[in-house]
């Protein structure tokens, strides 16, 4: 098997399966109790931030929440700071779980100021945009740190002092999920940063277990109420095995992230190669390029390369890379509830076909050469053979 | 102590048989005692007319979830076993009639007595008199009335040989035939609306309904089957022992489409279908193929698209849909809950295989010039020798 689908998730690494089993067979009690064991399970978890805190360079001017993924923590930020009536932004290239919450404040009045006019290679282009968020008194805006989709790359810094120095009521949510493990995060990004989120499952942590890192001085509004875990932020027991596991994954990631930066480079440096070599030897291949092809992290994620190739229909070649075992991505994905393609091809401008006919191949640490070799054969051929019935039939919506 | 129930199972339809009904209520008996497998102390009598079955007043409720799903019944009720005491039947009377009475205003009601025993002491009006006006002494300063033509709560007693059974509610059943009175018929599956409402008005006609699923996984991917196979196992609770075959139809599919005239290919799709189906059929001992058609719905179901489709089949095809329109479709998709799982978004004719404009009046004679343009007989048996089959009862996710 072949799984080039590392930005939908990742699979386990054994160490961290190790720790989360531990835990599972000794950590049974609640980490609320107040006898031994349960305090056992407490100072475990708080073992864990200190870990996760460290490994992220976290100052302590910042608190952290556990979550049951990215999408709760994007929520509860979102939602617990700016609901219902402070005014928002974003790009209008973040994952749903953060358009659709922004978009949920549409229902009282509150629209979000979205910025895909000031959309640049998928980032945003802040000398543009500053100004506009200043002038809308905007007091929350949300980027991805690393687009889901385009891997495309919001440097926190540069975001950050443009802020500050243009729009300074405006804080800073990043969605941090696709980012944790493949660009390094320096302590003097906390400053600038309001809230981030993270996933475990992206990092080859647990499913089931994410994180919201957020400014202390921020009073978040629960939006699980119960027995006030958490600072009364977050109710819910603490899942301590996957807590543990989070903090392992995210200390392995990022201890591992210069070493999986350069094998990710090359990896995807083999297959833009391979893509275009691909492209000059077939002359129906139409192939375009939606992420950045530069080797500059501070860019684009050398994790995702996402690309087009009009007339094919990208979920059928999907389907025959997997006759061969091989698993990828769909450039545009639909949503679990809808077969639209989502908007964040069109939004960098890409026609419907364009977005329909392209993949996204999401690379991970455990990628091989090898892998991008078949890959690029066995898509090769798939392409060759579907070709001729995709040919005139011009567009497929 | 645990307290016993009857539930009473009424049948309707079968009661019009003549010389056959033996075998018409042996076939639901079975079906019921099937259904009611796996549920310890449940016992069944089968009086003149009806199947009762008693258990403790714990599985009543889920023997009663589960009879909702046995065509043949008529309605079923749970029953409350008493003696023939009218002082004992009042006061279970009461009992029942109680937690319907209103704050203001008045309830009406009635009692009705259904007598087998001939030999019981009283005629049937004597003891709707007896038992009522013991309920309404009990409540009639709480608003209780009797009224015999709209009454909305009826106290009803069946005084039978040996047993007396007392009830106040009617579950309406799904009616028709019991399953496997009829035979075998396999059943077009596509995963969207139509055909699994069509299958199940088979199932309500007595037949069992086995499935068939035209499969294209290179292109579509495994969504598909996955779907259908959700959906016949909602429908086979309806019956059990429904089997799917899953046949590969990538090649034929690729095929045609390389091969034949654009706008004929949904209907050449649709002929091999039909023929792959009563071949497959005839195999497995099915009398008929069935289809979730209605004229005039998609450009393959004209008048003309359904007879050029027919007449390569040497077999009956069914379309219990073929007179109804869309919202009935989906009305009735919802009640047998077949209807959520068909709008889940699953791929169902790719883009590459459907011609930007269908035929609506193809000629037979065009759609047989096409069809020497491909091995179509060589592909049919290749199909039908990659077919996969698939046991719904077993327990193993397909």
């Amino acid at each position: 098997m072949i799984y080039l689908d590392n930005a939908a998730t990742t699979p386990m690494d054994p160490e961290v399966i190790e720790v989360v089993e531990e835990s599972m067979r000794r950590d049974i009690a609640n980490s609320g109790a107040v006898y031994k064991i349960g305090l056992d399970a407490k100072k475990r978890i708080e073992k864990a931030e200190e870990e996760i805190a460290s490994a992220l360079n976290i100052p302590s001017t910042h608190s952290l929440i556990f979550t049951s993924g990215g999408s709760e923590a994007n929520n509860l930020f979102i939602k617990g700071i700016c609901f219902p009536d402070k005014k928002t932004a974003f790009l209008g290239l973040e994952h749903p779980s953060v358009t659709a919450t922004l978009n949920y404040f549409s229902q009282f009045g509150n629209e979000p100021l979205s910025l895909l006019g000031f959309q640049k290679e998928g980032r945003l282009d802040l000398s543009e945009a500053v100004p506009v968020l200043n002038k809308n008194r905007v007091r929350l805006l949300c980027l991805s740190h690393v687009n889901n989709e385009l891997g495309t790359v919001n440097d926190p810094l540069l975001v950050a002092s443009a802020i500050k120095a243009g729009s300074p009521q405006t804080r800073i949510f990043l969605d941090g999920v696709q980012a944790v493990g493949k660009l390094f995060i320096s302590s003097g990004t906390w400053s600038g940063l309001a809230g981030y989120s993270i996933s475990g499952h992206k990092i080859y942590g647990p499913k089931g277990i994410g994180l919201l890192i957020y400014d202390s001085r921020l009073k978040l509004a629960p939006q699980i109420h119960g027995g006030k875990q958490q600072h009364g932020v977050r109710s819910g027991t603490l899942p301590t095995p996957l807590i543990l596991g989070l903090a392992k994954s995210i200390r392995l990631a990022v201890e591992r992230t210069e070493e999986t930066q350069t094998h990710l480079k090359k990896l995807f440096h083999h297959l833009i190669e391979g893509l275009k070599s691909l492209s000059s030897r077939l002359p129906t291949f139409n192939l375009k390029f939606n992420s950045l092809t530069t080797d500059d992290v501070s860019l684009q994620s050398p994790a995702i390369v996402n690309f087009s190739f009009a007339p094919v229909e990208g979920e059928v070649l999907l389907h025959h890379l997997e006759e061969q075992n091989i698993f990828v991505g769909l450039g545009s994905a639909c949503s679990a509830h809808s077969k639209e393609p989502s908007k964040i091809l069109t939004g960098i401008g890409r026609t419907v076909e364009e977005s329909r006919c392209s993949l996204r191949i999401s690379l991970g640490r455990q990628n091989t050469i090898n892998e991008i070799d078949r890959f690029l054969e066995e898509f090769a051929k798939a392409y060759e053979n579907l070709y001729p019935a995709f040919k005139g039939k011009g567009t497929l919506d | 102590m645990t307290e016993l129930r009857t539930l009473l199972i009424r049948y309707d339809e079968i009661g019009l048989k003549g010389r056959n009904r033996k075998f018409f209520e042996n076939c639901l008996y079975n079906n019921i005692k099937q259904v009611l497998s796996g549920l310890d102390d449940v016992r069944f009598r089968i009086p003149r007319g009806r199947i009762m079955v008693d258990t403790p007043s714990s599985l009543a409720d889920e023997c009663a979830r589960r009879l909702a799903f046995v065509p043949g019944i008529a309605s079923f009720s749970i029953g409350y076993p008493v003696n023939p005491d009218f002082e004992e039947m009042a006061a279970l009377g009461i009992k029942l009639v109680e937690p319907s009475l209103r704050a203001e205003g008045e309830l009406k009601f009635c009692v009705r007595t259904q007598r087998t025993d001939k030999n019981f002491h009283k005629t049937s009006p004597e003891i709707n008199f007896e038992v009522g006006s013991r309920i309404m002494t009990a409540l009639s300063e709480r608003g209780l009335v009797v009224n015999i033509k709209q009454a909305e709560v009826v106290i009803e007693i069946e005084i039978g040989r040996g047993e007396t059974v007392l009830f106040d509610h009617r579950t309406p059943g799904i009616r028709g035939l019991p399953v496997g009175c009829s035979g075998n018929v396999l059943s077009l599956l596509s995963g969207g609306i139509d055909s699994p409402v069509a299958s199940f008005y088979m199932m309500r006609r007595g037949c069992r309904v086995h499935f068939i699923f035209f499969d294209n996984q290179p292109f579509l991917g495994r969504g598909g089957l996955d779907k259908v196979l959700k959906l016949s196992r909602i429908l086979n609770r309806y019956q059990s022992r429904g089997r799917v075959y899953v046949v590969p139809f990538q090649d034929i599919q690729v095929a045609i489409r390389d091969h034949c005239t654009p706008e004929n290919r949904v209907v050449l799709y649709r002929r091999m279908m039909y023929r792959i189906g009563q071949k497959m059929a005839q195999k497995i001992k099915c009398l008929a193929l069935v289809t979730g058609e209605s004229l005039g719905q998609v450009a393959s179901q004209t008048l003309e698209n359904l007879a050029a489709v027919s007449c390569v089949v040497p077999m009956s095809v069914f379309r219990p849909l073929i007179g109804m329109d869309k919202q009935e479709i989906i009305a009735q998709a919802r009640k047998i809950e077949t209807y959520e799982t068909s709008i889940e978004p699953a791929p169902d004719c790719c883009s590459v295989f459907m011609p930007s404009r269908p035929a609506t009046k193809s000629r037979v004679d065009r759609l047989e010039r096409d069809e020497t343009r491909f091995q179509w007989e060589d592909l049919m048996q290749e199909a039908m020798d990659n077919t996969e089959v698939i046991d719904l009862d077993s327990a193993k996710e397909g």
